[in-house]
């Protein structure tokens, strides 16, 4: 088991907003993370992600606790994730915002930055070099040059996995990857998820359009904190509960 | 598609150094021209504050508006000055150990400060650098209280067998030549620092520190780098004016010349690294051109400022920015309009 | 420590108090309802305090008449300043900073320049001393405590009885929703701003007659500004009242014991730490 959260909960003042969540993700797998707005869905992302803590119950990646970690360690144990806003760095490039996503690898020390040794010479080209390659993988290449405040919204998001994927995660967290794009737009960017998934790294998604959900191995449905269903596509829809909460009808 | 450190970008990056050599040749042949201390205390004066600004600028990359620069040049100023004069220390060694000492004061107080953020950051640092100056006076038993400090050794006489001595103490020169030296060297460190790694790891933190939290930088420990190293240099800067002035007063570290600091970088224009030192040079320079009406600097000082915010919102160096960017014809490409 | 210095510190607290929270929350004002640091409020203070000397020894103007021209005058200026370097600026803080940054060194300078820096004193409102007992408080200090409470009481019925005291509030809370409500704010700002001048002149005319005034006396009273605005919290118009107290508590007690430098290093650490582990203050809400 990749992902793992045990009795996940998380409350504010009096408000449950995630409450004795279970849920998990194998090694590869695509899981989707779906339910009505409010539901909770973003808090279990920043959950896991160390950016809330949780008010009680636990979490393991790779079989270890991650519960309280920071952000920061966690980005390096191996998740990526992106965020609802499609946050960026508005003053650097495409290329920028994703050369300084490679901040944990490769390391290159203090001392031998200061000295512009040729071995971190060497080590910037290389991740240049693998920034051009994830310019390509998710398409970001005619805009290479733009500034991240100048980007229209579909390429905000595209940037967002990029930088996720610089990460090098085993396990990558997109919060609604495909939330406010056009027709054309969402279908490249599955065929850049599908391209991700292939290169064997899980996915943990949330999303409301259900149009991704063909990607997605399994499904976890939530509804006011609380999870509801689990299970693939076809079981979820005809379960109950779920037909009874709002579902999230599909765009377009 | 070939890497970024393209020939274009190598080509400019040479331009850069070349052009900051031929200011340094100039700035070299100064002293032939005029032997006039007053002039060559302006621009020592001036060297020392370029180190300064230069080194807060380090720290506002990170985006922490640090309003306690003017203190840590205090702290390394008084730490060199005493280790020289009570314990007969040479300056040169006592120097690196002002900044040292400014650097592991900054260290230490910076800890709790990356718990803030922003505005409250700032109000922080405002209060902490006042705390500083609080302290010395406290400890006026050595640092001389509101008195202050005479008496301070200059750096000691250079003496190699073979070469003429090179005496701090006869003739202006020689400070000048050591603050030109010192200012370039530290502008090289700190330039190098920018463009490395760490650099666009502060750059990061400053724009969203969600963001770079999320591709595994480590904001308070970076934070804090960026914050020991901008005090560092500050320390520097104030051991250095402590033996060419040989004379020191709290007040000289105080609030306002911290917010002069933070004056010189947001006038020359934060955002570029020449910013500080064009500000700095302009805002001494120019009131040290005036002196004759000394008391009517502070309106020339008010007066640049008030003229930089109505007019010029990137300050001077963006100014030149835009004037470049004009005149090269490089500007924003054409958006496609939407992905795929 | 005797019975009659404990007495005089406790009245020196009250007056040192009234005299900060004058300043204070003029500050606060401000801060709260423009949303602007306003540096320049130290030197605001000092002029109060030169145009009050000026009428008093060169034109031979009552006392008291004097301290309402200067009041007024800098009201006036503080009006002058704020339809004409804040207000075009409002939106963008950075260039605020820059803006009182430059307003108190070209003011501070003018007076510099003009008139002198060396330290004057402003001729005794209440000259003399009145005996209470074995105890000893000169008449500027009464008098200070009493003009300062009583404009402190005007001021705070003034905002919370008054209308456009409770326009000032509404503004404080959310201006955009203020204006949405048909608030004039720009009218609301020109009072306030005239409102908080005057009342740091006043402040600056009181505590020249008690210590002196010299053209920078304003930076250290807006370092006791900024610390009883923290104490009090981000949003509290009223804390200023209980934070300009404590401040005037410890600064009138201590120095008696550890001395002035220490006593500002601890009124310093105690706002660094404040900032640090409770930043809304003793009253304030959650930033």
């Amino acid at each position: 088991m990749l992902l793992e959260t045990k009795a996940l909960s998380k409350h504010f003042g009096g408000l449950a907003a995630v409450s004795l969540l279970d849920i998990s993700v194998r090694e590869g797998e695509v899981v989707g993370l779906i339910g009505p707005n409010g539901a909770g869905k973003t808090t279990v992302l920043n959950l896991i992600t160390g950016f809330l803590k949780p008010s009680q119950g636990r979490i393991f990646f790779e079989e270890k606790e991650i519960s309280h970690k920071k952000p920061h360690t966690i980005a390096r144990l191996g998740i990526g994730r992106t965020f609802q806003l499609a946050y960026l760095f508005p003053d650097f490039t495409v290329f920028e915002n994703i050369v300084a996503s490679f901040h944990i690898h490769p390391r290159t020390g203090f001392w031998e930055a200061l000295l512009n040794t040729s071995s971190c010479r060497a080590k910037q080209g290389d991740i240049e070099e693998q920034a051009a390659e994830i310019m390509r993988l998710v398409g970001l290449e005619p805009v290479k040059e733009a500034l991240g405040r100048n980007l229209p919204h579909g390429y905000q998001k595209l940037l967002s996995m990029a930088r996720a994927l610089a990460v090098k995660p085993k396990l990558l967290l997109l919060d609604e990857p495909i939330g406010g794009m056009s027709p054309q737009e969402i279908a490249f960017a599955m065929t850049v998820i599908e391209k991700v998934r292939t290169q064997g790294i899980a996915i943990l998604l949330v999303e409301h359009n259900m149009k991704i959900m063909p990607l997605c191995d399994r499904v976890v449905v939530i509804n006011f904190g609380n999870k509801i269903a689990d299970g693939s596509m076809a079981e979820v829809r005809q379960n109950e509960e779920v037909i009874k909460a709002y579902f999230g009808r599909d765009d377009a | 598609m070939t890497a970024r450190r393209s020939p274009n970008s190598k080509r400019k990056e040479a331009k850069k150094l070349l052009a900051a050599l031929a200011v340094v040749v100039l700035l070299c042949l100064l002293p032939f021209s005029t032997t006039s201390p007053y002039y060559l205390h302006t621009f020592i004066i001036t060297f020392i504050y370029v180190i300064s600004a230069a080194s807060l600028r380090t720290i506002l990359l990170s985006g922490q508006i640090s309003i306690a620069h003017g203190a840590f040049m205090g702290v390394g100023a008084y730490a060199s000055a005493i280790l020289a004069k009570e314990l007969d220390w040479s300056p040169w060694l006592t120097m690196p150990i002002g900044g040292i000492l400014a650097m592991a004061f900054g260290a230490t107080t910076g800890y709790p400060l990356t718990r803030v953020r922003a505005i409250y950051f700032s109000m922080v640092s405002l209060f902490l650098g006042l705390a500083i100056v609080a302290l010395m006076g406290v400890l006026q038993g050595i640092t001389g209280g509101d008195i202050g400090m005479i008496d301070i050794p200059p750096l000691s006489t250079i003496a190699i067998r073979g070469l003429p001595a090179v005496d701090f103490g006869a003739s202006k020169v020689p400070s000048y030549y050591f603050f030109l030296i010192l200012t370039f060297v530290v502008l090289l460190i700190l330039y190098r620092i920018e463009h490395s790694h760490v650099g666009m790891s502060w750059k990061a933190i400053a724009q969203s520190y969600m963001v770079a939290s999320s591709v595994g930088v480590n904001e308070s420990g970076q934070r804090l780098l960026a914050f020991a190293v901008g005090c560092f240099f500050a320390g520097i800067a104030g051991a250095g004016y402590a033996h060419y002035n040989m004379v020191l007063t709290r007040s000289s570290f105080g609030f306002l010349p911290s917010i002069n600091l933070l004056i010189y970088v947001l006038v020359g224009g934060a955002g570029s690294f020449i910013g500080p030192v064009v500000g700095t040079a302009v805002l001494v320079i120019v009131p040290e051109v005036f002196r004759s009406l000394k008391a009517f600097v502070p309106f020339v000082f008010g007066g640049i400022m008030l003229f930089v915010v109505f007019f010029m919102r990137q300050g001077i160096a963006g100014l030149f920015k835009q004037l470049s960017v004009k005149l090269s014809g490089t500007g924003e490409k054409e958006m496609p309009s939407r992905a795929a | 420590m005797t019975p009659e210095t404990a007495v005089q510190t406790v009245a020196n607290t009250l007056m040192l108090s009234a005299m900060y929270i004058l300043v204070a929350l003029g500050f606060a004002l401000l801060m709260n309802i423009l949303g602007i640091l306003n540096f320049a409020h130290a030197a605001i203070y000092m002029m109060g305090g030169y145009i009050c000397f000026e009428l008093i020894t060169l034109a031979g103007v009552n006392h008291w008449a004097a301290l309402l021209i200067a009041a007024v005058s800098v009201g006036l200026l503080g009006f002058f300043i704020e339809r004409f370097f804040f207000r075009p600026f409002l939106k963008n803080m950075n260039n605020i900073v820059i803006i009182t940054l430059a307003l108190i060194v070209i003011l501070e300078a003018t007076v510099n320049v003009t008139v002198g820096s060396f330290i004057r004193r402003i001729p005794s409102f209440v000259p003399g001393a009145f005996r209470f007992g074995n105890v000893s408080l000169s008449g500027d200090r009464i008098a200070a405590f009493v003009i300062g409470s009583l404009l402190l009481l005007a001021a705070f019925l003034f905002i919370r009885k008054t209308r456009t005291g409770m326009q000032m509030l509404a503004i404080a809370q959310d201006p955009e929703a203020a204006e949405l409500q048909g608030i004039h704010t720009r009218r609301i700002f020109a009072l306030t701003t005239a409102i908080g001048c005057a009342l740091a002149g006043v402040s600056g005319s009181l505590m020249g007659a008690v210590l002196s005034l010299s053209p920078f006396m304003g930076d250290y009273m807006l370092v006791k500004a900024i610390e009883i605005v923290i104490l009090a919290g981000i949003g509290s118009i009223g804390g200023v009242l209980i934070g300009g107290l404590i401040l005037g508590a410890l600064d009138a007690s201590l120095p008696l014991f550890i001395g002035g430098s220490a006593t500002d290093l601890i009124g310093l650490c105690i706002v660094i730490v404040l900032l640090l582990f409770r930043p809304q203050g003793l009253f304030g809400h959650e930033a």
